[in-house]
C-alpha cells in the first residue's frame, strides 16, 4: 500500500463504521427512551430514583459487586433465568434508563440481583389507607427497610406467604417467629417504622433475618458464610461498625449468629455507605410489566408484593393482557 | 547501566550486524480454497445477520421478530399461548397471587385474628355489593366474620390500584374458589358500584357495610352461580388495561 | 533441517549496502534506547504488581475468607485493579515500546526527541499509579475496563499524545516507498486507541448515553481495545518477527492487505457478544455475532499467511527464543478467534454466559496472544538497546514454559469449569449455589495455573533486571534456547 490518505482514510473509514454501527444508531433508536405509564398517569415505570439510592449505586460500583452479581434476566424462551424466578419477565431497556452506571453484569457468581427487590418479603401489616397515596410503581427511595414480618408467626408458617422459595443457596431457612425486629437499613420515615409499633432491637437468635429483607442482606454482606457456608462472597466488614451498645441496643444493629456475633456488650452496626447499598439493593425491582415485553409466570416475585409496600403495579397481568403479548 | 558501545555508534554491535534484513513481502496469488473459505464466512454471517435481527426493528428484542411461544406452560395459566384467551376465573386467580394472597393466603383461610378467611365466608358467598365495597374503598376496624373476630389488621382500598376489569376478575375467582360457590362478578357492575361510592372517601368499617343490602349488584351477571368454564370469557369486557 | 542451511545474510545484498544498513539500524536503535527501554521497564514493573494482584485474586475467589473484611484488598477493588494494572500498565506499554521501536525502524528515522516519549511514559505511569490507587481506595467508575475515575483519563491523554504524536510522524517523515505491512497495523492502533479510548470517556461519562447503552458502549469499547490496539500492535510484531528472524518474506502481499482491512472492518463489531441475551435490540447482538463468523476471514488469512511464511522454518523455533514466543501468540490467535465465534452463538451463550468461560476467553486474548508476542518481541529488541545478549538461556526456556503450561492451563480450568458452571445454572432444577460448588475446584486450578505464571514473571523480570544492569552476556552470537546444537548458525 503506497501512501498515507488511503490507508489513513481506511483506518478511520474502519473505526467510524463500527462507532457509527454499535453506538450511534442505537443511540437513536433507545437512547431517548421515557418511562412507560398507565392512562391515568399515575403508574410510572420506571422511575428515577435519588437519595440513598444512587449513593448506594456509587457503593456497589465503588466495591466491584458487578464482577459477580449481574442484573438482567434473560427471556424464557432462551434461559431458565425466569424458571429460577430471578424476574417474571425479561428485562428490557427499558428497565434500566434511569440507573447510572448500568450494572448489567456478566458473571453470575452470585445470583442475578435484577429483582432482588421485589424477592424481599412483604412486611406483614398493611399501612393505613393514609399512607398509602398515589399506586407506587416502583419503590420510593428511601424504602430502604422493607419491616420484616415481623409479628406473625402463622403467616410465616403458611407456605405461600413466606418470603421466596427454594433456599437457592441451601441456606438456613427464615424461621418464624424469631423475628421482633425493625431491619436495619434505610431509615424510611413514615410508614414502615410506624408497621412495627414496639419492636426493640433485633432479637439475637440463632435464626436469621427473612431472606432479602433489609436485615438479612444486612448480615448477608457482613458475614455471607453465616447464610450459606458455601458461598464464596467476601465479607464486606468494613461497611460495618463495631462498637460497645450505648445505653440500649440500637435498632438497626445486625442480628448475627452465634460464631459472628461481636462480644457481650458490644454491637455491630452498618455505617451509611451500607444502609445506602441495601436501600440499593432493595429498590431493584423489574417487576411492573412493560407493553413492550411478555409477562410470563406466576406472580412478579414469590413474595408477592405487598399490599403497601412495593406496589409493583396493580396485578401485572399476567398472561392476561393482549397488550403485553404484543412484541 | 552499561549500555555497551553508546559512544561510538561507527562500531555497530554484533545484535545488528548478524540480523537478516528488514522483512518484506511477496506476492503470492490467493488460493482458490481461501476464497471458498470467505465465501462460506461471508454466507453464514450474512444469514444469520439476516434471520436473527428481529426486522432490525427499533426496540425489537427477539432476534425471531417476535418472542416465541413459551416453551413451558405458563405456571398457573392453563396452557400459555394466547394469554387473551384466559378466563376471568383464571386471571382473577392470579391477580389474587398477586394482590390479596399475602393476607388471605392461598387456601383463602387467612390469618386468626388478622386477615378474615374468603372461604365459606358469608362476605364471599352473599351479595356481590357488600364484597365490592370492601375490594374497592377497604376496611377497617373489627369486623367478625364466620363467628370468629378480626380487626388488627386494615384492608387498603384497591379502587386506585385495581381496574374494573381486574376487581371483578379476583372477585369471581374468590367467589368460586375453595369451595365457594356465588355469582361471578362482571366489570360493568364494579364500574357501576365505583359510581355509587365515588363520594365516600374513606374506607368502610363492618357498621357500613352490614348497612348495605346484601345483594347482587344489579347488572349484567349470568344467571346461576356456576363459574364460566375455562376458556369462556363470562363477557366481552372492555380489555383489561394495563 | 541442517543448521548450515540458515543463511546469515540474504546473498543479493552486496557487502557495502549491508554496512550501510546496519550502521542506519544502529542509530535508530540507539535513538530509540531510553523511550523503549523505559517502556519496557515500567511495563514490567507492571506486570509484577498485576500478576501479585492477580494471585490475590485468583485465591479470594475460592478461599474468600483470605485477608477478608478489610476494604482496599476487597476482591471487587483488588479485581479491577488487576484488570486495569495489566491493561494499562503491563500490555499497553509494553505494547507502546515495541510499536515505537518498530515504527522506527521500518520507517527508517531515527527518533528525535526521544526524551519527549520519556515524559510522555511517566506521565502514563503516573496516572495508572493513581487510576489503580482510587480504584483500591474506592474510587471506582463501576464500567468494566474503564474502571479509571476521569482525572486520571485526562492523565492518560496527556500522557498518550505526548507518546504517539512521535510515532505517528515518525510515519510521516518515512524513508522508502513502500509501506510494510507492520506498519498499516501499527499506525491504525496509534489511532485507533486514542478515538476508542475518547469515545468511551465522552459516551460514558462527558455526554452519557441513556440506560443499556453505557454496557454497550462499555464492550464495544472492551472488545474493540482487545482487536484494534492490543491485537494490532501484536499482529503487526509477528509480521514483522516472524520474517525477520528467519530471514524470508512474507508469504503473500494479497493475503496481508485483505487479513488487514477484514482484521479492521469486522473485528471492531464484534463487542456486543458478550452482552448476548442481553436487554438489546436484537439486531445489536446478531450483528456481532455475524461479524464474529466474518472474523473467520481474517484468521485465515493471517494464519495462513503466517503459516506459509514459516513453511520449512519450523524447525527453527527450537532456538530462537524471539520465533518461539511470536509463533505461539500469532497460533494463539487462531484459537481465541475459534473460541470467540463458538461462544457467541446463542444456542451456546445460554450456557457459557456468566461464566468463567469469558475469563478464560479475555485471557487467551490478552495474554496468549499479545503477552506472549510482546514477549516475543521483547527478546528480540532488548539486546539491540542495551548491547547484550540475554544472559541464560536456561530461563528464557522457563519462562516459556512456564507461561505456557500457565496459560493453557489456566484456559482449560476455566473453559471447562465455566461449561459446567453453566450447565448448572442453566438447570432450575438444581439450586444456584450447585453452580458455585461446581466451579471451585476448577478455580483452585486456575490458582495454581497462576502459580505458574507468577513464576514465569518473576523469571523474566529478574531477567530482564540484569540485562538493564548491563549484566548481559557479550557475544557476537545470540541467546538461543538449545544453544549447544545452534552453535555455528548465523542470523538471528
Amino acid at each position: 500500500m503506497k501512501g498515507l490518505a488511503p490507508l489513513f482514510l481506511g483506518i478511520f473509514g474502519t473505526f467510524a463504521f463500527s462507532w457509527i454501527g454499535l453506538t450511534v444508531i442505537p443511540t437513536w433508536q433507545i437512547g431517548h427512551l421515557n418511562p412507560e405509564s398507565d392512562e391515568e398517569g399515575t403508574d410510572i415505570y420506571p422511575r428515577p430514583q435519588s437519595g440513598m439510592f444512587t449513593r448506594g449505586e456509587h457503593v456497589y460500583a465503588a466495591n466491584g459487586c458487578v464482577y459477580c452479581h449481574s442484573q438482567q434476566v434473560r427471556a424464557d424462551y432462551i434461559a431458565d433465568d425466569i424458571e429460577r424466578k430471578w424476574g417474571n419477565r425479561r428485562s428490557a431497556p427499558r428497565d434500566y434508563i434511569f440507573e447510572r452506571p448500568v450494572f448489567l453484569g456478566k458473571m453470575r457468581m452470585g445470583q442475578d440481583l435484577a429483582n432482588i427487590g421485589a424477592r424481599a418479603p412483604a412486611p406483614e401489616e398493611s399501612p393505613a389507607p393514609a399512607a398509602q397515596g398515589a399506586p407506587i410503581s416502583s419503590p420510593p427511595p428511601s424504602q430502604a427497610a422493607s419491616p420484616s414480618p415481623g409479628t406473625s408467626p402463622a403467616s410465616a408458617a403458611s407456605p405461600n406467604a413466606s418470603p421466596p422459595p427454594g433456599q437457592r443457596t441451601g441456606a438456613a431457612s427464615p424461621s418464624p417467629g424469631q423475628m421482633a425486629n425493625t431491619t436495619p437499613g434505610g431509615s424510611s420515615p413514615a410508614a414502615p417504622s410506624a408497621q412495627t409499633p414496639g419492636a426493640q432491637w433485633p432479637i439475637q437468635t440463632a435464626g436469621l433475618p427473612p431472606m432479602y429483607s433489609a436485615a438479612w442482606h444486612h448480615v448477608h454482606l457482613y458475614a455471607p458464610r453465616s447464610i450459606n457456608p458455601d458461598s464464596n462472597m467476601p465479607a464486606y466488614r468494613f461497611l460495618y461498625e463495631k462498637r460497645r451498645i450505648a445505653g440500649e441496643r440500637s435498632a438497626e444493629a445486625l442480628q448475627l449468629a452465634s460464631s459472628d456475633a461481636p462480644p457481650e456488650g458490644w454491637e455491630v452496626v452498618p455505617t451509611y455507605d451500607a444502609k445506602c447499598v441495601v436501600a440499593y439493593l432493595m429498590g431493584l425491582n423489574q417487576s411492573h410489566p412493560l407493553k413492550e415485553v411478555r409477562s410470563v409466570g406466576g406472580a412478579p416475585a414469590p413474595a408477592a408484593p405487598a399490599p403497601a409496600a412495593q406496589g409493583a403495579s396493580p396485578a401485572p397481568p399476567v398472561g392476561g393482557s393482549p397488550a403485553a403479548a404484543k412484541k | 547501566m552499561d549500555y555497551g558501545e553508546q559512544a561510538d555508534v561507527q562500531q555497530v554491535h554484533a545484535a545488528v550486524q548478524r540480523e537478516k534484513r528488514e522483512p518484506r513481502v511477496g506476492a503470492e496469488p490467493l488460493s482458490i480454497w481461501l476464497i471458498a473459505v470467505y465465501g462460506l464466512a461471508i454466507f453464514f454471517g450474512g444469514a444469520y445477520l439476516g434471520r436473527y435481527s428481529g426486522n432490525f426493528i427499533t426496540g425489537g428484542l427477539d432476534p425471531m421478530g417476535s418472542p416465541p411461544a413459551p416453551k413451558k406452560a405458563v405456571a398457573g395459566g392453563p396452557g400459555g399461548g394466547e394469554q387473551a384467551e384466559l378466563s376471568p376465573r383464571d386471571r382473577g386467580k392470579k391477580i389474587y397471587a398477586a394482590n390479596c394472597q399475602t393476607c388471605h393466603q392461598a387456601n383463602g383461610l387467612g390469618v386468626a385474628g388478622q386477615y378474615p378467611p374468603l372461604a365459606a365466608s358469608e362476605f364471599t358467598n352473599g351479595g356481590s355489593r357488600r364484597m365490592g365495597m370492601i375490594v374497592l374503598k377497604g376496611l377497617q376496624g373489627p369486623v367478625t366474620v364466620k363467628g370468629q373476630q378480626y380487626g388488627t389488621a386494615v384492608m387498603q382500598p384497591w379502587d386506585k390500584t385495581l381496574t374494573d376489569q381486574k376487581i371483578a376478575d379476583v372477585m369471581t375467582y374468590e367467589r368460586s374458589e375453595w369451595g365457594n360457590n356465588a355469582s361471578p362478578v362482571t366489570a360493568e357492575q364494579i364500574s357501576a358500584l365505583r359510581k355509587e361510592l365515588a363520594n365516600h372517601p374513606e374506607s368502610f368499617v363492618e357498621h357500613d357495610i352490614l348497612a348495605a343490602p346484601d345483594e347482587d349488584i344489579p347488572g349484567g351477571a349470568p344467571a346461576g352461580g356456576a363459574p364460566p368454564k375455562p376458556g369462556e370469557a363470562a363477557k366481552p369486557a372492555a380489555p383489561p388495561k394495563p | 533441517m541442517n543448521t548450515t542451511e540458515i543463511p546469515l545474510k540474504d546473498p543479493a545484498v552486496s557487502a557495502a549496502a549491508g554496512d550501510t544498513e546496519q550502521l542506519e539500524r544502529a542509530y535508530i536503535d540507539a535513538s530509540t534506547r531510553v523511550p523503549v527501554l523505559m517502556f519496557y521497564t515500567s511495563a514490567i514493573v507492571w506486570l509484577i504488581v498485576g500478576t501479585v494482584l492477580a494471585m490475590v485474586v485468583s485465591f479470594k475467589l475460592h478461599s474468600p475468607d483470605l485477608l477478608s473484611g478489610i476494604s482496599f484488598l476487597t476482591w471487587g477493588r483488588l479485581r479491577p485493579a488487576h484488570m486495569n494494572v495489566m491493561v494499562y500498565g503491563w500490555a499497553s506499554m509494553a505494547g507502546m515500546g515495541t510499536a515505537v521501536w518498530l515504527m522506527a525502524r521500518l520507517c527508517r528515522v531515527t527518533l528525535r526527541f526521544p526524551l519527549l516519549l520519556a515524559t510522555g511514559a511517566a506521565f502514563w505511569n503516573v496516572g495508572v499509579l493513581i487510576g489503580v490507587g482510587a480504584i483500591l481506595l474506592g474510587d471506582s467508575t463501576g464500567f468494566q475496563w474503564l474502571e479509571f475515575p476521569r482525572y486520571v483519563a485526562v492523565i492518560l491523554f496527556v500522557a498518550y499524545t505526548l507518546m504517539a504524536s512521535w510515532a505517528v510522524l515518525m510515519f510521516r517523515h518515512r524513508r522508502g516507498d513502500q509501506i510494510y505491512i507492520t506498519q498499516w497495523y501499527l499506525l491504525g492502533a496509534f489511532l485507533w486507541f486514542p478515538w476508542l479510548y475518547a469515545a468511551g470517556q465522552l459516551m460514558l461519562f462527558v455526554v452519557p448515553v441513556q440506560g443499556v447503552l453505557q454496557s454497550a458502549v462499555t464492550w464495544w469499547y472492551a472488545n474493540n481495545l482487545l482487536f484494534l490496539w492490543f491485537g494490532a500492535i501484536a499482529l503487526g510484531t509477528a509480521y514483522y518477527m516472524i520474517p525477520k528472524v528467519i530471514g524470508r518474506p512474507v508469504y503473500s502481499y494479497h493475503l496481508a492487505t485483505i487479513g488487514f482491512w477484514t482484521y479492521a472492518l469486522f473485528s471492531s463489531w464484534t463487542g456486543m457478544t458478550r452482552l448476548v441475551d442481553g436487554p438489546f435490540p436484537a439486531w445489536m447482538i446478531t450483528a456481532s455475532i455475524a461479524a464474529t463468523i466474518l472474523t473467520m476471514i481474517p484468521v485465515a488469512t493471517v494464519g495462513l499467511n503466517h503459516h506459509l511464511t514459516m513453511k520449512g522454518y519450523f524447525p527453527l523455533m527450537r532456538y530462537s527464543p524471539t520465533l518461539r514466543f511470536t509463533v505461539f501468540g500469532a497460533m494463539s490467535y487462531t484459537v481465541f478467534s475459534v473460541l470467540g465465534v463458538l461462544i457467541s452463538f446463542r444456542s451456546i451463550a445460554s450456557y457459557v454466559d456468566f461464566t468463567q468461560v469469558s475469563i478464560a476467553y479475555t485471557h487467551l486474548g490478552l495474554y496468549a496472544f499479545f503477552t506472549m508476542t510482546i514477549f516475543g518481541s521483547m527478546y528480540y529488541i532488548v539486546p539491540r538497546l542495551v548491547g547484550r545478549e540475554w544472559r541464560y538461556g536456561s530461563l528464557i526456556k522457563l519462562h516459556f514454559w512456564a507461561s505456557a503450561y500457565g496459560i493453557g492451563l489456566m484456559t482449560l480450568m476455566l473453559l471447562a469449569g465455566g461449561f459446567l458452571q453453566g450447565t448448572n445454572l442453566e438447570n432450575p432444577t438444581l439450586p444456584f449455589s450447585e453452580s458455585i460448588e461446581t466451579v471451585l475446584p476448577y478455580l483452585r486450578g486456575r490458582s495454581l495455573a497462576g502459580i505458574l505464571l507468577t513464576v514465569s514473571h518473576f523469571i523474566f523480570a529478574y531477567h530482564f533486571g540484569l540485562m538493564l544492569l548491563g549484566l548481559g552476556r557479550t557475544s557476537t552470537v545470540p541467546t538461543f534456547l538449545n544453544p549447544v546444537e545452534a552453535e555455528t548458525s548465523g542470523g538471528h
